[in-house]
């Protein structure tokens, strides 16, 4: 693991305004993610977890602090700068899967590479591989609405790991799973952490799951209550 | 990026083929709108230079105390014969118009003598045709035809003498005792009662001057309809160079101004309907993209948080726009084209009540003929494609501001 932090949170602030209200989600997180780590972010229903995902991923823009992408500040880039990066850097695992309905497995996991502009055959050979190393590779020309739930979040896995991003963000990957999927799913996601160096930033409130981490970071209200490293199993 | 835009317009059968139809509709009713159209002017521009005023003629210029009388062409049959040799002149033929007035025992009638070569004549004079009783005229003999309601206003039949006065400004007055040869029914009673035909020869006589004519009668080669127009223009802008400064070109605009006044209004009527067509079929595709990216608001947020950029969301947007825009034209024009093709078939389509009997006795066709003009159909067919893409740029560009956070959250 290098000492360099892959990601960097300084006072990272949110708050959400409606009409009449203002409501802060995110009170001021410091804190560094690293390649390589393995580590979820746990806290009760409205402790900012979803919400620090989407800052970490460029999705939304924090209302205070900064975030370090591998040194480079995320507040100072445009619209478009943050789509190339999301494109080229993160890649993301979603809780309701979001797969898109009208491609195929395999043409799900290789659009990433489609829109970085990878050619036909090269991204196909890709997305066959990352399929097989999943073990769904046998679904390949299914729609996503003719397999399970746990398999449509194997190959959204897929589709965030292809590309090979420095980081894969998941927000609560396993809320829609049963007990024996989500851990079929995070020991999977462990695999791909351990055999390729993936690193992997996911919310959950499933203590099940917390034991196969090496790090844990608790958000309540807004802020770190808790950061602490784990053996994981 | 294709395939999943194919997939796309079949997984939303209805709202696909609901903006197929609103774009194929304009197209369809506009191709259908032009063979209409082209046929009524082709029909009008046919009926007026076959029946009287032949594609040009050559005429002396305009004088002024003239009357209704035409100035005198003299030499006519050299400069008749210098226009029949030019190339592309399919026919012609030399008349001599004036006024007359025509008398029998103590009834007179002001009258029209058309002094024509008969045996010439038929490709713009379908009175030999519409004979009722007695014979045409001959170049050989010094007779008249002369219409039923002029036989009865000076009660007069086959084989009584007519009296004709002729008055020309050029030659003064001049006067002939013919015998009528025959009584033709024409399609109109204005015509029966004021138009005599004599021969050419027998013109010169009542006008008093053997070598003149008021206009050599010209058709060209190869005009079957509004669509040949460029070779009537060629030949007249040639011979114009031509002829000298008391001789004039007069072309079929001016010798049948109701038709080229008709083919005026057209093009602006035209223009009025398909921007009325294709602004509805415009806002037709408009709200089914809206309706198309509001429902794939969770689609689209995730593409974009995925990293699509923003041209990419509009390409996509604007590639199912076109798919649909071209397919629906293509079918638009096909379907306009099918059905003219279709009435062509069956031959046309019939010509009601008493225009239908006028085009027979004037010796036209008694259906109205559709025709396509192909340049026609591809711009009306480019045009709709075009409308429809650009309809869609707005709520394409729209999809692609979409945040992805909140798009994210509409799904969650």
């Amino acid at each position: 693991m290098s000492n360099n932090p892959l990601i960097q949170t300084m006072d990272l602030k949110k708050n959400y305004i409606t009409e009449a209200l203002e409501t802060p989600a995110l009170r001021g997180v410091s804190t560094e993610l690293h390649a390589g780590e393995f580590t979820a972010v746990a806290g009760p229903s409205g402790s900012g977890k979803s919400t620090l995902l989407h800052l970490l991923g460029g999705l939304d823009r924090p209302t205070g602090g900064d975030i370090l992408l591998e040194g480079r500040p995320m507040s100072k880039l445009s619209k478009d700068e943050l789509a190339k990066l999301r494109l080229t850097n993160l890649g993301f695992v979603f809780q309701a899967y979001n797969l898109i309905p009208v491609l195929t497995v395999l043409e799900n996991t290789a659009f990433v590479l489609e829109l970085q502009g990878v050619v036909r055959r090269e991204r196909i050979k890709r997305a066959k591989k990352v399929l097989a190393e999943l073990g769904i590779d046998q679904y390949a020309d299914q729609y996503p609405n003719r397999i399970s739930g746990g398999q449509q979040q194997r190959v959204a896995v897929a589709r965030a790991v292809v590309a090979e991003p420095s980081i894969v963000l998941a927000d609560e990957p396993t809320a829609n799973l049963d007990t024996a999927m989500s851990l079929d799913l995070i020991d999977l996601m462990k695999r791909l952490n351990r055999e390729k160096g993936s690193t992997f930033f996911f919310s959950t409130h499933d203590s099940r799951l917390l034991d196969r981490v090496n790090r844990l970071i608790t958000l309540v209200d807004g802020k770190v209550e808790q950061d602490e490293s784990r053996d994981a199993s | 990026m294709m395939k999943a835009v194919l997939r796309h317009l079949l997984r939303n059968r209805r709202r696909s083929i609901l903006t197929l139809l609103a774009v194929l509709i304009p197209v369809y009713f506009l191709v259908f709108m032009f063979g209409f159209t082209n046929g009524v002017v082709s029909d009008l521009f046919t009926t007026a230079t076959r029946i009287d005023t032949g594609h040009f003629q050559v005429r002396h210029v305009e004088k002024r105390g003239m009357g209704s009388a035409r100035p005198l062409l003299q030499d006519a049959d050299v400069w008749a014969a210098a226009v029949h040799e030019m190339e592309g002149v399919e026919w012609t033929t030399t008349r001599l118009d004036l006024p007359a007035l025509a008398s029998s025992g103590d009834r007179s009638q002001t009258v029209y003598v058309q002094g024509v070569i008969p045996e010439e004549v038929a490709p713009i004079s379908n009175i030999e045709n519409l004979i009722l009783d007695g014979r045409y005229i001959r170049s050989d003999d010094h007779g008249a035809v002369i219409g039923q309601e002029l036989s009865q206003l000076l009660s007069i039949s086959v084989g009584s003498d007519l009296v004709l006065l002729g008055a020309h400004p050029e030659t003064g007055v001049g006067v002939l005792k013919i015998p009528v040869v025959g009584i033709y029914d024409a399609p109109l009673s204005e015509m029966g009662k004021g138009l005599i035909q004599v021969p050419l020869e027998t013109a010169r006589q009542l006008a008093r001057s053997p070598r003149a004519a008021t206009a050599i009668v010209a058709r060209v080669e190869g005009v079957t309809g509004v669509g040949d127009l460029g070779k009537i223009e060629a030949i007249t802008a040639q011979l114009a160079g031509q002829l000298p400064e008391s001789l004039e070109v007069v072309d079929w605009r001016e010798l049948a101004p109701q038709v080229k006044s008709y083919m005026s209004i057209l093009g602006p009527a035209l223009t009025s309907v398909g921007v009325v067509f294709f602004g509805l079929g415009s806002l037709v595709v408009l709200n089914t993209l809206y309706l198309a990216v509001k429902e794939r608001t969770r689609e689209l947020g995730l593409i974009i948080s995925l990293g699509a950029s923003r041209g990419r969301v509009i390409r996509m947007f604007l590639m199912e726009a076109g798919v649909l825009a071209v397919l629906g034209s293509v079918w638009g024009a096909l379907v306009g084209a099918g059905l003219i093709l279709g009435i062509e078939a069956l031959g046309g389509v019939p010509i009601p009540g008493e225009y239908g009997a006028f085009a027979r006795a004037i010796g036209m066709s008694t259906e109205l003929h559709l025709a396509i003009r192909w340049p026609q159909l591809l711009l009306a067919a480019a045009t709709m494609s075009l409308v429809a893409i650009l309809a869609a740029w707005l709520p394409a560009y729209q999809a692609s501001k979409l945040e992805p956070v909140e798009a994210m959250r509409y799904v969650e």
